[in-house]
């Protein structure tokens, strides 16, 4: 296990004892990267802090919901910040019936330039890495992904948007989990 | 083995990105409750798909939150201390009312009184004689949109908790309010409501050992199994 990982999970036991330090800690170490998911997905300040608000005192009221068993504390977090983004922004649409979001998918001019967080060095390592897992991606496999994750597209209608069977988008977005899982799990073992 | 193993894998991935709907959800979640937790291959895959979704979390450029969150997530903080209790004793009531009412109480639909018409007086009254005890214990629901309003309200021996929320914004057009318990046992129904103009208040018996109450916004009538993807507010209760 990591060094990282280990600081992660005392972090965890003290927040299952309502230690207010590990919370700071916690959220030291995750609100930068939870931030950041927030935003590419609602696209607005105010719901990314109301999903990162939300995931931040949802670990606090209910730490036991982590289970160390099932993998590690960041991607638990991580997913449900991300879970609670896509919720979020299904709900805006439904609300706003908002159109022509496709195009937007890319990060917006300027975004990559507000890395101003301090992060660990392994989570600066590991950003890469998931990037460059991204790049080698098929261009069809990548933009079904990022459409369903970063998007908050069901697959229904991400088979509407690119005008292709719901079949498709699911082999798709397998073929592009699998081939992230062989990417990554090969930089962690090099790492 | 007869399980069309592929078209499962595709279903876990397209779950673990939060991307499924309709029949697919549905299946997933068959799947997850039936299948999974007897196959080692498709636990390994979920898992394994699972972190993957939250390294995916990485790509984007972190960025720093309002300076004035970890404020104002301090000042929710200090609630805890008085809400670990009540949410120990929500368990302990439910298993109560579990032995009050009997199995055939179970079913879903259970006790979920409104604050709609002439009965709204009375109720408003009782939730607040609730909510003046010493020993009772108010918990704010967490909010998925920001909006604020719905206050979780309980008491020693009570065998049912009130949702007393003001100024709650009223759901789109066809659309309600619907509430559902977790338990060990999955999600029930509990009932569906539609906003008062100034104060709502819901009655709410606990029909099981409930670790959640979520309050989704769903279309009147057409229901599913669980709660739609449409969360509003929920409340998650620790274990005993
Ligand atoms: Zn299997």
């Amino acid at each position: 296990m990591r060094d990282e990982e280990r600081l992660d999970l005392e972090l965890h036991r003290r927040l299952q004892e309502g230690d207010r330090e590990a919370f700071d800690e916690l959220y030291r170490r995750y609100s930068g990267a939870a931030f950041g998911l927030a935003y590419r997905i609602t696209k607005q300040e105010a719901l990314a802090q109301e999903v990162v608000h939300d995931a931040f005192l949802a670990a606090w009221r209910a730490p036991e919901a982590f289970d160390p068993a099932r993998g590690t504390f960041r991607t638990f977090f991580l997913s449900l910040v991300h879970h609670r983004a896509v919720d979020t922004v299904r709900r805006e649409e439904r609300l706003r019936k908002r159109t022509e979001r496709v195009a937007n998918l890319e990060p917006e001019r300027g975004e990559d330039v507000a890395e101003d967080v301090v992060e660990s060095t392994y989570l600066v390592q590991r950003r890469k890495e998931v990037r460059e897992a991204l790049e080698t991606l098929p261009p069809e496999q990548r933009k079904v992904l990022e459409m369903a994750y970063f998007g908050g597209y069901t697959q229904t209608r991400i088979a509407e948007e690119l005008g292709i069977p719901v079949g498709t988008v699911k082999t798709r977005t397998l073929a592009a989990m699998r081939k992230l899982r062989r990417a990554l799990s090969r930089e962690d073992e090099a790492g | 083995m007869t399980l069309d193993h592929e078209r499962i894998l595709e279903l876990l991935a397209g779950y673990a990105v939060r991307s499924l709907s309709g029949e697919d959800a549905a299946e997933a979640d068959r799947l997850l409750s039936e299948h999974v937790p007897s196959c080692a291959s498709c636990r390994e895959s979920l898992a394994d798909f699972q972190a993957l979704s939250g390294e995916l979390a990485l790509a984007p450029p972190s960025r720093m939150p309002p300076d004035l969150l970890l404020p104002r997530l301090h000042r929710e903080l200090e609630q805890r201390v008085v809400a670990r209790r009540p949410r120990l004793f929500l368990v302990a009531a439910a298993a109560g009312v579990v032995a009050v009412l009997g199995m055939g109480a179970l079913s879903v639909g259970l006790g979920i009184r409104a604050s709609n018409g002439q009965a709204k007086t009375a109720l408003f009254a009782d939730a607040l004689r609730t909510a003046n005890r010493s020993d009772a214990t108010k918990v704010p629901l967490i909010s998925s949109t920001g909006s604020r309003g719905m206050t979780e309200v309980s008491a020693p021996g009570l065998e049912h908790v009130y949702l007393v929320g003001e100024a709650v914004p009223p759901p789109a057009p066809g659309m309600v309010y619907r509430v559902w318990f977790h338990s060990t046992e999955g999600w029930k129904w509990a009932g569906d409501f539609l906003p008062d103009p100034g104060i709502t208040v819901l009655e709410l018996a606990i029909p099981t050992r409930v670790d959640e109450i979520r309050i989704t916004e769903e279309p009147e009538g057409a229901r599913g199994n669980g709660p739609a993807d449409t969360e509003r507010w929920s409340a998650t209760f620790l274990a005993a």
